[in-house]
């Protein structure tokens, strides 16, 4: 039995706009397939630059296709039209940038806040709700700290809750633990994994680190470069829940990390 | 819809350059303001507004019988005056408070409190010692640029890679030796921005300075022809007063530019 | 050693007190005045009510133009955010404005206002307009794109954009600008008094110049400067309240451009 899709990508394409009486510029995005079941984490590896990242803001509908279509839990949701966007698809869809984007002016507790501020929904049951979201990840006792007094790891978890707090059913993440040093990162991992065995969300997570996309993933998609489509689709074969910090060791691993790593060769 | 997108409707859809809005857009703004003026003019009647052509007469009368130059020499007289030495002290007096570091914490507080002090404000007490020549505004031009050189060459000199010091004092270089070489090289831009800044102020703190006390100048003129009620000669002086500074502050601009081709201008306040 | 920076401070301060008393002594209250005379005339105007008269007069002034010209100045960028051609045609004027001397301009406004409040209110109104919208465009401009985003991705509209990310980030540039403005804005109160007026603390420099009453003008510029340093001080505090998010960095050269 399968479960049911969440979303359904096929054949999107995308290029940058032509300037009249030049020529057409190249696909960055070309014939690129795939779909995310519900609750599924999927990973995507692939180069740098391959357009991950315009992936995935096409999907946050903060850039427009150019071709083929996206269906997101039954509704189409593609379109040519810059105007018609809906970044965040009307808080259904969260996005974790790379850059955390926390914003300096507000402590962690408001910075959490901030999406229910925003969405008129902040009462007494979501404060209660983003106070155990700040105690899950290990930042309780620092709700009143401002940015600039937190370390990197622990605003990349701010960020992180902020995007769970408003409960969007899928969450896309452009390589949120990249800029963060090794032993950070694993901790971050852990902690991602938890939360979301809390709450099966569907999550897509782009990373251009192969034992990351292993670590995390029910599946593993590589892209190819531009123009990008799915070289390999490679469901993770081992069991949940997952020792991150010991990953390597668990069978299984060796062989599909080759795998993959041949394929984003 | 925001005027980025009717612009961009208007330029990829009928081919018009954004460079022609924006130029449009500033030749049609200038043309109302001037319409304005007239309006007020006839709105306000002549006590209150001169009509611009009027205005463009005074002016053109003053070109002609040679009073314009007689005011604009004698304006850029004080203000020359005041700017050399000012520009000297404020120059100077940081070099010299490098010697000491002791002294400078030491003098560094009563340097930037009395920078609060409304130099204007000295005028009438400076009439009183210098009488109502020239001396009382070169010495407020004065005040205005050292203040101005001070900061921005203090800040310069502190500024300074401290490494590059002690490097020239390793090989033995002397004291009046780093300053030429190392300090002075490293304090070159900060010390045109602050020229940029301190030179048109000089000339707006001269035509300010004759409010008060003069028997020529541009801001003579003016503070005169408000006295005699003569809108018209208000209007003209300020007219001749704002494009005056207003040229001094691009040819200093242009100076600047040619004289450091090498280095990212600041492009806020481009004319 | 801290207290021997106090130390030299206090000598350097007592050696220009002393100065000042010799040269008055050896040149008479006429020329220079005095620092005890100054110092009594002071607090003799502070208690007969004089002192509080005349510079509140001044710092209503330059309080309500800071207003009326700081209040457009502010919301101008805020305005115009999405409308950069509507900034770049505004742009030379701006420009134009800022580099002009508005100073200048004090004889028309009195022309205009007469010698009241009203023209000294307009002057600084003037003066502090461009300085504070150059600071707030810079600051609205500095704007993160990537927290706009963000802002967007989690269903915030334009009202809420512009309240939660626009403003908060400009308000730095904001204060700076304002910082800025302060001793101009006193400055050209002062100065329209000293043209033309029947109050203020420009009106006791330019009728104690004329009484030769020596000790009478610099009581007056001592209040003036006070009045300077006590407005951004007060900046300075709600600045580092207001802004106490800001990472410690290197303190800005503060311009006191009176």
């Amino acid at each position: 039995m399968t479960a049911p899709l969440m979303l359904d990508i096929k054949n999107l394409g995308k290029r940058f706009p032509a300037r009249a009486g030049r020529e057409p510029p190249p696909w960055i995005i070309q014939d690129m397939s795939f779909s995310v079941g519900a609750g599924e984490l999927l990973t995507i590896v692939g180069p740098s630059g391959a357009g991950k990242s315009t992936l995935l803001n096409i999907i946050a509908q903060i850039e427009t296709a150019s071709a083929g279509e996206i269906v997101f839990d039954g509704e189409r949701i593609t379109g040519a039209d810059q105007r018609a966007l809906h970044p965040g698809l009307n808080r259904r869809i969260g996005y974790v940038t790379q850059d955390d984007n926390l914003l300096p002016w507000r402590t962690t507790i408001d910075n959490v806040l901030f999406p229910l501020e925003v969405q008129g929904t902040l009462d007494a049951a979501a404060r209660v709700r983003a106070q155990e979201l700040i105690d899950a990840v290990g930042l309780s006792g620092f709700e009143r700290y401002y940015p600039h007094e937190l370390s990197g790891g622990m605003r990349k978890r701010a960020a992180l809750i902020r995007t769970l707090v408003y409960d969007p059913p899928m969450i896309l993440m452009d390589e949120p633990f990249a800029a963060v040093d090794a032993q950070t990162r694993t901790q971050l991992q852990e902690d991602l994994l938890r939360l979301w065995s809390l709450k099966r969300k569907t999550i897509i997570f782009v990373t251009h680190d192969i034992t990351e996309a292993i670590a995390l993933g029910d599946r593993a998609l590589v892209l190819t470069r531009r123009p990008a489509h799915i070289a390999a689709d490679h469901p993770i074969p081992i069991p949940r829940p997952r020792n991150v910090k010991d990953i390597f060791t668990m069978p299984g691993f060796a062989s599909i990390y080759e795998r993959i790593r041949a394929d984003v060769q | 819809m925001s005027s980025a997108d009717l612009t961009t409707e208007l330029s990829e859809g009928h081919a018009i350059p954004r460079q022609w809005i924006v130029t449009g857009g500033r030749v049609a703004l200038a043309v109302a303001l001037l319409l304005a003026w007239e309006w007020g003019s006839r709105a306000f009647g002549p006590l209150f507004f001169a009509p611009p052509l009027a205005t463009a007469e005074r002016i053109v009368e003053m070109a002609g019988n040679g009073k314009l130059f007689t005011d604009i020499v004698a304006t850029l007289r004080v203000s020359v005056m005041g700017f050399i030495i000012g520009c000297t002290c404020g120059i100077g007096l940081p070099f010299l408070l490098r010697l000491s570091p002791r002294a400078t914490e030491a003098v560094e507080p009563f340097i930037m409190a009395s920078q609060g002090i409304p130099k204007y404000a000295l005028t009438p007490w400076l009439i009183l010692w210098f009488g109502i020549g020239d001396a009382p505004k070169v010495i407020v031009v004065t005040l205005f640029v050292f203040y101005i050189t001070f900061i921005t060459v203090f800040a310069g000199i502190r500024g300074v890679d401290q490494r590059l010091v002690n490097m020239a004092r390793i090989i033995g270089a002397s004291e009046r030796t780093i300053a030429r070489k190392v300090i002075w090289i490293s304090l070159l831009p900060f010390f045109f921005t602050g020229l940029k800044i301190a030179l048109p102020r000089a000339v707006s703190a001269a035509i300010v300075g004759e409010f008060l006390v003069a028997v020529e100048g541009v801001g003579f003129s003016i503070e005169r022809a408000r006295q005699l009620s003569d809108t018209t000669g208000v209007f003209a002086g300020i007219v001749v007063a704002v494009a005056l500074v207003l040229i001094i502050n691009v040819a200093v601009n242009a100076l600047e530019r040619r004289a450091m081709k090498w280095r990212p201008t600041d492009r806020d306040m481009q004319l | 050693m801290r207290w021997r920076v106090w130390f030299d401070r206090l000598i350097v301060l007592v050696i220009l007190l002393a100065a000042w008393q010799g040269g008055s002594l050896w040149l008479g209250n006429y020329w220079l005045s005095s620092p005890w005379a100054v110092a009594t005339r002071f607090v003799a105007s502070l208690f007969n009510g004089e002192l509080a008269f005349h510079g509140g007069y001044t710092i209503n002034e330059a309080l309500a133009g800071c207003v009326i010209g700081g209040v457009p100045a502010v919301l101008l960028p805020f305005l115009l955010r999405r409308q950069p051609i509507v900034v770049a045609i505004l742009d030379p004027f701006m420009v134009g404005g800022y580099g002009a001397p508005k100073l200048a301009f004090a004889p028309l406004f009195i022309l205009w206002f007469g010698i009241g409040i009203e023209s000294k209110i307009a002057l600084v109104a003037a003066v502090v307009f461009f300085i504070v919208y150059f600071s707030t465009l810079s600051g609205v401009r500095a704007l993160e794109p990537k927290l706009v985003q963000m802002a967007q991705m989690i269903g915030a509209n334009e009202r809420q954009v512009g309240r939660h990310i626009v403003f908060p980030g400009a308000v730095p540039a904001i204060f700076a600008g304002f910082r800025i403005a302060v001793p101009y804005a006193i400055g050209g109160a002062v100065i329209a008094e000293l043209i033309s007026s029947n109050r203020g603390l420009g009106y006791l420099v330019q009728t104690g110049a004329m009484n030769f009453d020596t000790t009478q003008v610099f009581v007056a510029i001592l209040a003036a400067t006070i009045i300077v340093h006590a407005f951004i001080a007060v900046i300075d505090v709600g600045e580092r309240f207001l802004l106490r998010w800001r990472p410690r960095g290197a303190a800005l050269i503060v311009d006191h451009g009176t």
